[in-house]
């Protein structure tokens, strides 16, 4: 509040009650972060927020000795290969969608949107009976094929609309140049949709950084593991101890923390754009 | 078509060829359309109908997993589930149950706090944008690292019964842990849910306030309009449908969500957060050698009939509010 204009009560009250929402939405984050910097005897008495003799042992610890540099590398590999097959299969797709006039187009476009309504748990099972006749059960590729074939409602709804936004005319003046489709698509229309491709490889990075139930059986070999799946095993061990699953949760949450505050606002547009619809 | 030909004076001998090269340009243009929509046409007949067959399949036999061939059982997997297995069928009516509680108290919850939230966000200037990041990092967080954080805090010695003594509430304080205690485990859940759908739905009345012409505020105000008026006829008919959105969505998260379940308490203690999606997890990965997987897949389906029911609703309520 400036100096001289008293704020109003109205005005205390709602950032009263607003700093409160705040306090609850940190709240298990505050406690992630003041268990990671525990050690292990101060951890089991719980109760005070900030430690006593705060230390990195724990997360040195977590990262190195439990291998979890190595599980944010099979993560990092899984959510990157994920996003980068979404951006170039559906943007190819929305963009025929779109532009290109063919039979069958509103049929199979309507069909992709209408999957949004298939529960994930009605296809898990026959997805691993299928991965593994296909041999790719428990690798890397078997959870990125999956993961962008369960993106596509929601990416071909946003990518379509974004590329019918374009006016039209420049494709057929493009096309009058004696520009193929590919090279539309490439040159002239990709560039224009880059905000939107933005949203997609948030709105797909985020989940799949955070995915659990398939990678859970799934994958059975330690090597491949990811954060989701090696934070599960360290929670399972004989005796857990939480100032470590703190550190672990710590590492896993701090990356996609960075990407929303980077990204924030393509988190926005796309989950108003997306419920739009 | 018709311009065309107009436009060409030789009309003897050009119209076929014309055609005949319109044709081909067609038909390259349909091939170019199929090839872009190829590689994810091929992904989803693999990875999406082989398994959505499969599953549609199972649900009518008997099988472990490992036997060499199934029994087809007909309808009997769809009939035991709901009515006829008497192990079976009260196990998933109480996680029907479970569920049923679940959506309506988080979707519930969501618009009680989502919709007073975003309507002091747009009364304030300051600090606007940085709350508005702190309320939305639940969103983009949700998954096991904070489910096992809410784990932490909800422990028999976690941080929430500790304050509740150390603020003389501990007769509120739960000696087995919020997650072992019968009577809480289910709302301490909820409440984790309702925490995790907040920000989505906070995101989208501040969107839908946020599109409000302030001059039409001040008109009707001009006009005499007190702020009951105001935010009955102006306000309130722009948030009915985000309301319909944000119910519907959560409902639909809640119902096909189990991993909060899987991770928190596996449905303990003792079924007490015992889910349809959980339960059809456990029937398809956690019977080792029985011959659960035509239970689970018919399971699964009932789900998803439950989904589209909801979805069909979606598009009704939709269609009458705008």
């Amino acid at each position: 509040m400036r100096a001289g204009t008293r704020p109003s009560a109205g005005m205390v009250v709602a950032y009263l009650a607003l700093a409160v929402y705040a306090a609850i939405s940190l709240y298990p984050f505050a406690w992630m972060v003041s268990g990671a910097f525990k050690n292990r005897l101060e951890i089991l008495e719980g109760g005070n927020l900030i430690p006593r003799s705060p230390t990195l042992d724990t997360l040195v610890d977590t990262w190195g000795r439990l291998n979890f540099f190595d599980y944010f590398l099979n993560s990092l590999k899984v959510t990157g290969l994920t996003v980068l097959g979404v951006l170039v299969v559906y943007s190819l797709a929305s963009y025929a969608f779109a532009m290109i006039e063919f039979p069958g187009r509103r049929a199979i476009f309507w069909f992709f949107v209408a999957l949004l309504f298939v529960p994930s748990i009605t296809v898990l099972l026959p997805l691993t009976i299928l991965e593994s006749r296909l041999g790719i059960l428990g690798t890397h590729i078997g959870l990125v094929l999956p993961f962008v074939n369960g993106t596509a409602p929601l990416t071909v709804l946003l990518l379509t609309n974004a590329f019918r936004a374009i006016p039209r005319e420049l494709h057929d003046a493009a096309r009058a140049d004696g520009a193929g489709e590919v090279r539309i698509f490439l040159r002239v229309y990709l560039p224009l949709v880059r905000p939107t491709l933005i949203t997609v490889a948030v709105l797909t990075a985020v989940p799949t950084w955070n995915e659990y139930p398939l990678s859970r059986v799934s994958l059975n070999e330690e090597s491949r593991y990811t954060l989701p799946l090696a934070l599960e095993q360290l929670a399972s061990g004989n005796v857990p101890s939480y100032n470590e699953i703190m550190a672990g949760s710590l590492i896993l949450v701090v990356p996609v923390i960075v990407l929303f505050l980077a990204l924030q606002r393509y988190f926005v547009n796309g989950l108003s754009g997306a419920v739009k619809e | 078509m018709t311009a065309y030909l107009t436009e060409t004076p030789p009309a003897a001998a050009r119209p076929k060829a014309a055609v005949k090269r319109r044709a081909r340009r067609k038909t390259r243009q349909w091939l170019v359309g199929y090839a872009f929509i190829a590689p994810a046409v091929v992904l989803f007949l693999v990875m999406g109908l082989y398994t959505l067959g499969y599953s549609v399949t199972l649900s009518f036999a008997k099988w472990n997993g490992f036997s060499p061939s199934w029994d087809w059982v007909g309808l009997k997997n769809y009939h035991d589930l709901l009515y006829a297995d008497p192990r079976l069928a009260p196990e998933v009516q109480r996680a029907a149950l479970n569920t049923g509680v679940a959506m309506v108290a988080v979707s519930a919850g969501t618009v009680l706090i989502a919709l007073p939230l975003a309507v002091l966000l747009n009364s304030i200037r300051r600090l606007r944008g940085l709350l508005r990041s702190v309320y939305f990092l639940p969103y983009v967080t949700t998954g096991i690292a904070v489910y096992y954080a809410w784990r932490y805090v909800l422990e028999p010695d976690g941080a929430i019964n500790l304050a509740l003594r150390s603020i003389g509430l501990g007769s509120l304080a739960r000696p087995q842990g919020f997650l072992g205690d019968p009577d809480t485990a289910l709302p301490a859940l909820i409440v984790v849910m309702i925490w995790g759908s907040v920000p989505v739905a906070m995101l989208l009345y501040l969107a839908g306030l946020q599109a409000i012409d302030p001059s039409l505020m001040e008109a009707a105000a001009m006009d005499g309009a007190g702020t009951v008026r105001r935010v009955r006829h102006i306000t309130w008919p722009l948030l009915v449908p985000i309301t319909v959105a944000i119910v519907l969505l959560s409902l639909r998260d809640t119902m096909q969500g189990f991993q909060i379940f899987l991770i928190m308490t596996n449905g303990g203690p003792a079924g007490h957060t015992e889910v349809l999606g959980l339960k059809a997890y456990q029937q398809a990965f956690m019977q080792s050698m029985s011959p659960t997987l035509g239970v689970a897949s018919a399971l699964g389906w009932l789900i998803f009939v439950a989904a589209l029911l909801l979805a069909v609703l979606n598009a009704r309520l939709l269609r009458g509010t705008r």
